[in-house]
């Protein structure tokens, strides 16, 4: 490898947020280019927030990536950052905001990621906060997303928390954090923010605000506690008011306010007779789809009226009302079902006997993203039954020939293509487990695998496809519980030990070896939250093991050791640790584990660094002793291509990346043979494998040294030439 | 046209997660703002350095903010099928995805493409060859799209020693569907900071390659190597249209054994030969069971063991493919180690046939008792004198594989298929061909290799000598089935499903040790 091809690779992994940071502290009248999960971010600052808190997952890591790593600069500020264990204790530091005049602010991955804090939320709302509390949430919805599909938008309607879903502007989404703390502070309502998927990543500008110091901070503590007050605990009696105060006072409040700063958008149209409400985050796709139409243009301007709702809960009925008053029909824009705001509308009108013709479902598609032209299909209809022959026919010609180019492209491909999922990294320590189980299966035959979440899910796509369930982040070991007792064979748990430290070790470790179940559980420790972007955990090798080895190649998280005293701790008396390259032994370790007498729980501890981590240390490292013109030694793994007979059982038991295929240069064989292709990190998985499933003997392990010792390049010169003069010979 | 009638460009890039997409969005939207454009980006980034489908779109508007009069164009986060004006693809087969959910459109879209492939894990997994077909691929983007610029953009980064991310972009440059200069674009990566210089040289290469037209329409595929020569006196033996193969062929077996080994080859091939003459007298077929025969009777009979493993992997030519293969530069050590894990059978192999019975039941004794088969896990030293001479040592016992109970073995096999063969190519040319093809399941070692064959005996045995059937055609047709569901799984899953489907018996099932798991029942039920 070339020393400057090394460069570009190592400046991509290298995970800093320097830029970013800096881009937090801009001030007044200065220009913010950048993302929109990093405007909220910088919007933050500029609220005066006075803790951050949350649990990463796209697409909302990098508010809180960022914000750990500004540590120094908020520091400044008097702001508190919290890097917390789940969503449900990210949610519950909210309580802050109860009796304190404090503005809090906490986000993480939405559905999952509410469904986990509903608790502290419910708990937090019926008390209601004294200092705005801002949940801002990626709402997880449509292409790219890794979860189940449902909407927030339930949560906010449930526990009367504000539902902000701003219009996908960088200034209106800056504001929108500023008002909502506003919003939440005048009607003691905790704020929910939706940001989709495209949102978070959509790069715009906005001109900044000083970033505020808060009054009370880090910096400037409070002298006492508040007054013991029951009415701010979520406990009965006083819960039965709370509820009451939510409809009686909160809402109307927050209504007023709503209405009063003018938070939803209305814009004109001239043929006002009929109109469109659509969420703010579905404004730019809804502009676009009246464009093909020619119904607006390139600035926004539409035929049709438009009120774009910032703020979906709550509604303000007076807003509507006149919106929908005096027109022949409203076509309402929501994403996602159940539609909870069309219902909404529908109701109140009813109650005020506006008896405007409202569509929504019944003409836009009931499930799935609003896409461009998922909304075009929708418009078409409502403009052909209300403003016949005002959509341009190139529109409507648009529209048909998408659909007809599909088909004509399916027929002539005959079958689908083949899908590309994520997969594990080149090198990922996760892979030689799942090869090692296929070996293990055929041994002790089939069993029924607890999934979760994490990249070990990868396990779900070939060539593993291993996985019957996932029922939740460090769920796994918890859903085998009404499986293993029916089941002859025993059950195998995967989880990962960012799903163990999320919950796994209450729901799943506590609770098996409570019931006495016999179970299997493998934990995958790689040292970090990886799926998520490689956050950091309780069980992250520490920083000074990093500085201090002298290999910077090898694995580090067995410096760790939380994960074993925990389980020691609480009881676990059948564990294992087996590092997970050796395919070979994590086999036998699988075998053991399914038929052992010991009919307790048994831990399986897959140790293996994130290859992902490691890279970011190696890639500095290797190019600074290169520098130096220090020895280094590079690993790469090749197939001899004439002794490989493509067959691919390698690849069924492995499916890295670098592992792949090429024809062959052999007149005679048709098939393509394996080769491995550059990228290739050396983990050393094919000679493992070559080995524990007894594969051909075609894999070869390369070592090439640069910059070697003296002694190495005369006993390499002996040998070669002895080597040539035999194989000469 | 006024302002507020044009329209945004729009460009849609569709990278594999890890290969710098994000950076590239972010130039795109840094090149436009420097430019004095409103732009926008957003993406799906996928999961990151996971190598899954990832897309980028970006949206400018075509005319500078400073003459729209403080107006801002509404910009969407979605690419819009149909209303694309560049789609731009680091891989083909993604590129093709894109156009099949009608992203692109003939009369608007220009599709810059890298004509290199990374196989899925779907195409790769699969006994035979289960690529998509490049050609058919490319066909679909010349088709649906206004003109298309394609090249191998791997290669361009790989030879100017930067990541893809510089190279799309050089790509979009050089398109000319933005408004931005050159200079505009190469400032941007400028002032990114690292990596400057070779970011460039992929960015000129790839602007280039793209603005000047010099992508190919389609990549030019690799040449074939040249077949090896047929010595005369066998050349005037078989028709011409064969000489490719049985030259390969031939020469292959003097390189595997002998002159000897070489001459039977002949002989074989020569029956093979005059049984399709009488299925196809004028040769109306070219002859190609005749071929296909003599491609894997060649393999089969140069079957892998010890000694030929051995052979290949101490020559002088594999060190230097090595060398080349893992881009050890002048005056960098290569250590060179391979993992072999000979068991028993591969021993017997060697060893007359009683010898090698003994050897083998005393194994199978062993694995009933529940014992895991002998094997030796070896990682041998190549480059060290002590390893190279073992394995030399091995290579030279060529002597002794002819005299070993594998060789006997592999020879009765081979006749009995090619007897198959003879016979199908008399009745019927079809029949003779589909037979001819089953040698393609015979590859890989040990315990594959067996299965390939054991499926290969077990068609010839229930679908291409025994069963009752009416026509040779409909015998032909069962015996492609069979083949085709042979190579569909190792299981043999496929397989057994195709032979139930034409009457004929499953594959047996082979003895298999097991272990019982030991489980405390609760109270009986």
């Amino acid at each position: 490898m070339a020393s400057e091809s090394q460069v570009a690779p190592e400046h991509q992994l290298e995970k800093s947020f320097k830029k970013e940071i800096e881009l937090l502290s801009l001030g007044e009248g200065q220009t913010f280019h950048g993302e929109g999960i990093l405007a909220i971010t910088k919007a933050l600052l500029q609220s005066g927030v006075a803790y951050v808190g949350g649990y990463q997952g796209a697409p909302v890591s990098h508010l809180i990536d960022v914000m750990v790593q500004a540590e120094e600069y908020l520091d400044t500020l008097g702001v508190h950052v919290e890097a917390c264990s789940n969503e449900a204790s990210a949610a519950a530091m909210l309580g802050a905001s109860i009796h304190y005049p404090l503005r809090g602010a906490v986000t993480w991955k939405s559905i999952v990621g509410t469904n986990v804090a509903a608790d502290a939320l419910s708990n937090l709302s019926s008390p209601g906060v004294t200092g705005g509390a801002l949940i801002v949430v990626g709402e997880d919805y449509g292409e790219g997303a890794s979860v189940i599909q449902e909407r927030t938008h339930a949560y906010a309607l449930k526990s009367s928390m504000l539902m902000l879903d701003p219009r996908p502007d960088l200034p209106v989404m800056v504001r929108m954090v500023e008002e909502g703390f506003r919003l939440s502070e005048t009607s003691n309502m905790p704020a929910l923010m939706e940001l989709r998927i495209r949102a978070c990543h959509v790069r715009g500008s906005f001109v900044c605000k000083d970033n505020i110091a808060p009054p009370i901070s880090t910096r400037h503590l409070m002298e006492e506690p508040a007054k013991f007050d029951y009415a701010r605990l979520a406990h009965p009696p006083v819960t039965f008011r709370q509820e009451k105060l939510k409809v009686e006072s909160r809402i109307p409040a927050a209504r007023r306010y709503i209405a009063e700063h003018h938070l939803n958008e209305l814009f004109s149209g001239r043929r006002d007779d009929v109109g469109f409400i659509v969420q703010g985050g579905l404004y730019n796709s809804l502009i676009r789809a009246l464009q093909q139409f020619g119904l607006a243009d390139a600035f926004g301007e539409a035929e049709i009226p438009i009120l774009v709702l910032n703020v979906t809960f709550p509604l303000v009925p007076e807003e509507i009302a006149q919106f929908c008053l005096d027109k022949r029909a409203v076509l309402i824009v929501e994403e996602g079902t159940p539609e909870y705001i069309e219902q909404e509308i529908l109701a109140s009108l009813r109650r005020l006997d506006i008896n405007t013709p409202i569509h929504g479902k019944d003409m836009l598609v009931a499930a799935g993203e609003y896409t461009v032209e998922v909304m075009a299909g929708g418009l078409e209809k409502f403009t052909d039954r209300y403003l016949p022959g005002s959509a341009a026919q190139d529109g409507k010609v648009w529209l048909r020939s998408n659909t007809a180019r599909r088909q004509e492209i399916a027929q002539r491909l005959r079958a689908p293509l083949p899908a590309r999922p994520p997969q594990f990294c080149v090198g990922c320590p996760e892979r030689p487990v799942f090869a090692a189980l296929k070996l293990s299966q055929r041994d002790v035959g089939p069993t029924h695998i607890a999934g979760d979440i994490g990249c070990h899910s990868f396990a779900t796509f070939e060539p593993f496809s291993f996985g019957h369930s996932i029922l939740g982040y460090g769920m796994s070991l918890a859903s085998r519980a009404g499986v293993s007792p029916m089941m002859k064979r025993r059950v195998l748990s995967v989880m990962g030990d960012g799903g163990f430290w999320h919950n796994g070790l209450l729901t799943g470790v506590q609770s098996a070896l409570f019931n006495g179940d016999d179970a299997v559980l493998v934990i995958f420790k790689n040292g970090y939250t990886s799926a998520t972007g490689t956050q950091e955990l309780i069980s992250t090798p520490d920083e000074d093991d990093k500085v201090a080895a002298g290999d910077k190649q090898q694995s580090l998280v067995h410096r760790n050791l939380t994960i074993e005293k925990t389980l020691t701790g609480i009881g676990v008396q059948w564990m294992r640790t087996v590092h997970t390259y050796h395919v070979e032994r994590m086999r036998r370790t699988f075998d053991e584990a399914f038929t052992s007498d010991f009919n307790g729980l048994k831990v399986i501890i897959a140790e293996g660094e994130c290859q992902l981590e490691r890279q970011r240390r190696i890639k500095p490292w290797i190019a600074g002793l290169l520098r130096a013109g220090k020895r280094v030694v590079r690993v790469k793994y090749g197939v001899d291509e004439d002794v490989c007979t493509g067959d691919h059982a390698c690849i069924r038991l492995s499916g890295c990346p670098t592992l792949t295929l090429k024809d062959s240069a052999d007149p005679l064989r048709v098939d393509p043979v394996a080769t491995v292709i550059d990228g290739c990190v050396g983990c050393g998985l094919c000679g493992e494998n070559a080995h524990a499933a007894t594969l051909c003997p075609s894999f070869y392990r390369a070592e090439v040294i640069r910059n070697p010792k003296w002694h190495e390049r005369l006993l390499d010169g002996l040998r070669g030439s002895v080597l040539r003069r035999l194989q000469a010979a | 046209m006024t302002f507020a009638e044009r329209r945004p460009v729009t460009l849609l890039i569709c990278a594999l997660g890890g290969e710098g997409g994000g950076v590239l969005a972010q130039w795109l939207v840094e090149t436009a703002t420097r430019s004095g454009y409103s732009a926008q980006s957003t993406s799906i980034p996928g999961v990151a350095q996971r190598t899954g489908s990832t897309t980028y779109y970006f949206e400018v508007f075509p005319v500078p903010l400073a003459e729209l009069g403080g107006r801002k164009p509404v910009f969407s986060l979605y690419p819009v099928p149909g209303a694309l004006d560049v789609l731009v693809s680091s891989e083909l087969l993604e590129t093709v995805r894109h156009i099949g959910n009608g992203m692109t459109c003939a009369d608007r879209t220009l599709v810059v493409s890298s004509s290199s492939r990374t196989l899925t894990t779907a195409e790769k997994l699969q006994m035979a060859d289960g690529r998509a077909s490049s050609e058919e691929l490319l066909k679909v983007v010349q088709q649906y799209s206004r003109s298309a610029r394609i090249f191998d953009m791997s290669a361009v980064a790989q030879e100017t020693g930067t990541v893809l991310s510089a190279v799309l972009f050089g790509a979009i440059a050089g398109s000319g569907a933005l408004p931005f200069s050159r200079e505009a674009f190469e400032q941007t990566i400028r002032q990114s900071g690292r990596g400057v210089e070779p970011s460039l040289r992929g960015f000129a290469r790839a602007f280039e390659i793209v603005a000047g037209g010099h992508a190919a329409q389609t990549p030019a595929s690799a040449a074939a190597p040249a077949p090896a020569g047929l010595p005369p006196d066998l050349a005037s033996a078989f028709p011409v249209s064969t000489h490719a193969m049985l030259g390969a062929g031939h020469a292959r077996m003097l390189e595997y054994q002998d002159r000897d080994y070489a001459g039977l080859y002949v002989q074989r091939m020569k029956r093979i030969l005059a049984a399709e003459r009488a299925g196809d007298p004028l040769g109306e077929r070219g002859f190609s069971t005749t071929s296909e025969t003599a491609r894997y009777l060649a393999l089969w009979m140069a079957f892998d063991d010890i000694v030929r493993v051995a052979d290949l992997k101490c020559r002088a030519s594999r060190f230097a493919r090595v060398r080349r293969e893992v881009k050890a530069q002048d005056g960098e050590l290569l250590r060179i180690y391979d993992h072999f894990k000979p068991g028993l059978p591969e021993v017997a192999a060697l060893l007359p046939r009683t010898w090698a019975r003994v050897l083998i039941a005393w194994d199978r004794r062993r694995q009933r008792a529940g014992k895991t088969a002998l094997a030796l896990r070896l990682k041998v030293g190549v480059h060290t004198i002590s390893g190279f001479l073992a394995l030399r040592f091995l290579a030279s016992l060529k002597w002794l594989r002819k005299r070993g109970n594998r060789f006997a073995q592999e020879q009765a096999m081979i006749e009995r298929w090619l007897a198959a063969v003879e016979q199908g190519a008399r009745s019927h040319w079809q029949l003779g061909h589909e037979i001819a093809l089953c040698g393609r399941l015979v590859k890989g070692y040990g315990s594959t290799n067996d299965r390939g064959k054991d499926s290969l005996l077990h068609v010839l045995g229930h679908l291409a000598v025994g069963g009752q059937w009416d026509l040779p055609q409909a015998r032909a047709e069962a015996i492609r089935a069979a083949r085709t569901a042979a190579l569909a799984d190792d299981a043999g899953m496929e397989l057994d499903k195709t032979l139930a489907k034409y009457g004929a018996a499953p594959l047996p099932v082979k003895a298999q040790p097991i272990m019982w798991v030991k489980k405390r029942r609760g109270t009986t039920a």
